[in-house]
């Protein structure tokens, strides 16, 4: 934490009982144009897996709710809006996702523009980064979705990348910034996405800033609530975390793409994003906290070994009860704020910090070894040199050794010579 | 010295493992060259690393099961300086990697070199790998000569291969299997030295041989 003041700062300052929704501006507008994906080629139902169906008789009266909301969008609070997005179910499907999440982080109407062509941004130095990473992203569009539609969007997506980075020049492209705007994009379109990502990515509360800082020390740093908050809840489980030394980084694809990385079924990812979008920025720690609380029987089950540990948590079951792993990280977050955390996330980073400068000295004597074993012969031969002749200049020190060696092949060629003067010492006697 | 290892040590796991980290620059192929290796197929829909992923093997040298942990890390250059260190710890292998199709990639190979030697693992077996030896033609691919040097240079074994191509399955294999067999023959040095560290018995072992060993053949003594 030493370096990269600002970074942390900014992280420090921006995640902790922040929000990322402005002020409510409640500006009745159209949304609902921006799929224009609709109208590139075969027109295909963008569908992933089939939408939950809830039976559920609370979720259906929700629904019947929100559509009564949306035709009056102009009376509704954000407050309102944020409830519905938080309870049971979400938002439910992405047709009201399309229009609830613009509202959620306050777009407005005038933020709604064309996006440039991709030829006008390919000059931008993340540009080859960016196609990269959009090009291995064709697991998170929907199956079947034909060739030309998924290149018209994975353009659409390099487009929206692009045009965020560049109107925040100091926000750095990080591989995962893809997975939340392909998110944003498949559910909103492209031109309700392009102000939504900004939201999300640049101010003093958005929850993606930190990451986007020029290290990744600001969003280690946030990371590491996760543990204090597991301790809090269970501490055997966070002693066995913490012996195993199996660190944060098995949560942190979770925590930079809000899960969308992570997650095979699409549902559970736009689910999480309904709650992240009003939700505290750093309410994703508290959510990974959760799912590490609710896997605890695996992780005591699990040998209690850094690579094996990592391995079972880094992949999430497709079947983890979302609705009540929200349930229980909003109680977490109650209970521990993260303000009351501090102490313990900095012992905790102390207590890596001696670990890593442990690790540093262990290094060097190891790199100590390996040069003294490499010359171990020319130690050997110093030690037959009296420590008198050690203080000649070293040119002599030089000829001296060679005589020695020379002398020993001459000696172990003819051993005779020596031997006949024992002998003849011996005779003498 | 290969006796001693093969001695019951307490504490010591019946199983070995050996954990080697695979670098290179985005989009290289390290994904997809690991889950070759460790699943035996092509991993048609790769995703960009976030971090470190984690697979492994268990393989046999000789009579002996061996257990492989791939460390398979993030090309980007963000993700290392503070977030990758902590899974060098106790590395024995490197294996770093290059797409023949991109010369910039194999350009990098000398930062990625700094890294390894800032880690102490320049004596720690390492191999050179260009992936994707199935893309481009033979022109616009690297020139094997040219790799080959820059590989003498280092001093390691330079592996042409794809991780596509289910014909180059076994060269994929040799590249993981060469330096299985290498820790598996380095072995006995390297648990001396590591234990060295750890406690003075098996040092005080080595170190009495060795003198012994140089009492017995210095004639000047």
């Amino acid at each position: 934490m030493e370096s990269n003041n600002t970074d942390a700062d900014i992280g420090d300052k921006c995640n902790l009982n922040g929000d990322c929704s402005p002020t409510p501006n409640k500006q009745s507008f159209d949304l609902n144009n921006a799929k224009n994906i609709d109208d590139i080629s075969t027109p295909s139902e963008l569908k992933f897996d089939e939408e939950p169906d809830y039976e559920d008789p609370d979720v259906k009266e929700k629904k019947k709710d929100l559509e009564k909301c949306l035709e009056n969008p102009d009376c509704i609070n954000l407050e309102q809006w944020q409830n519905f997005a938080k309870s049971k179910a979400g938002l439910i499907s992405d047709d009201y996702r399309r229009k609830i999440w613009p509202l959620l982080v306050g777009v407005t109407q005038e933020e709604l523009t064309e996006p440039p062509s991709l030829d006008e941004l390919s000059t931008h130095i993340e540009y080859n980064q960016v196609v990269l990473d959009v090009n291995r992203s064709l697991k998170r569009f929907p199956p079947g979705i034909p060739y030309e539609q998924r290149v018209a969007l994975q353009d659409q997506l390099t487009v929206l990348i692009l045009r965020v980075i560049m109107k925040y020049p100091h926000l750095k492209y990080y591989q995962g910034y893809h997975d939340v705007a392909i998110t944003l994009l498949l559910v909103c379109g492209d031109r309700a996405s392009f102000p939504l990502l900004c939201r999300l990515s640049y101010g003093p509360c958005a929850p993606l800033a930190p990451f986007m800082q020029t290290t990744m020390q600001p969003t280690q740093h946030l990371l590491n609530y996760m543990l204090p908050v597991v301790s809090r809840a269970d501490r055997k489980l966070a002693e066995c975390l913490d012996k195993a030394q199996v660190g944060t980084m098995f949560a942190l694809p979770w925590y930079l793409t809000w899960f969308g990385h992570s997650l095979n079924k699409y549902t559970d990812v736009v689910r999480l994003y309904d709650y992240f979008l009003c939700a505290p920025p750093l309410f994703p720690v508290y959510v990974t906290a959760a799912i590490v609380l609710y896997r605890a029987d695996e992780v005591y089950a699990c040998e209690c070994d850094m690579a094996m540990l990592h391995c079972l948590l880094s992949r999430l079951p497709d079947d983890l009860p979302f609705e009540d792993i929200l349930v229980t990280a909003k109680t977490l977050y109650e209970n521990n704020d993260p303000t009351d955390l501090e102490p313990e996330v900095a012992a905790l980073e102390r207590r890596e910090e001696e670990q890593r400068r442990l690790d540093e000295e262990r290094m060097k004597r190891r790199q100590a070894a390996a040069r003294s074993r490499h010359t171990s012969l020319s130690a050997r031969l110093r030690r037959l040199v009296p420590a008198a002749l050690r203080r000649l200049p070293v040119s002599r020190r030089g000829a001296l050794a060679a005589a020695t060696v020379l002398l020993a092949v001459y000696v172990y060629y003819r051993p005779d010579l020596l031997y006949n003067r024992r002998r003849e010492n011996a005779l003498e006697l | 010295m290969s006796e001693a290892t093969t001695h019951q040590i307490p504490g010591l796991k019946q199983k070995k493992v050996f954990k080697i980290i695979v670098l290179g620059d985005s989009g290289v192929g390290k994904t997809c060259l690991t889950y070759r290796f460790c699943e035996g197929q092509f991993l048609d829909k790769s995703e960009a690393t976030i971090g470190v992923d984690f697979r492994e093997r268990n393989i046999k040298i000789g009579h002996e099961d061996i257990k492989l942990q791939l460390w398979d890390t993030a090309g980007q250059e963000r993700f290392r300086k503070s977030m990758v260190q902590h899974y060098y710890r106790n590395v024995h292998a490197v294996v770093i990697v290059y797409d023949v199709t991109k010369p910039e990639t194999f350009h990098s190979i000398a930062s990625w070199m700094q890294e390894v030697e800032s880690h102490g693992l320049m004596r720690a077996p390492r191999v050179l790998v260009g992936n994707k030896c199935d893309c481009g033609t033979p022109e616009s691919r690297l020139a094997t000569t040219y790799a080959q040097r820059l590989a003498d240079k280092y001093g390691m074994p330079l592996f042409e291969t794809s991780a596509l191509l289910d014909s180059e399955c076994d060269n994929v294999e040799s590249i993981f299997m060469t330096l299985a067999h290498k820790l598996y023959s380095k072995q006995p040095l390297r648990v001396v030295s590591v234990e060295g560290e750890l406690g003075p018995g098996v040092v005080t072992l080595g170190r009495q041989k060795r003198s012994a060993s140089s009492n017995d053949s210095c004639l000047c003594s």
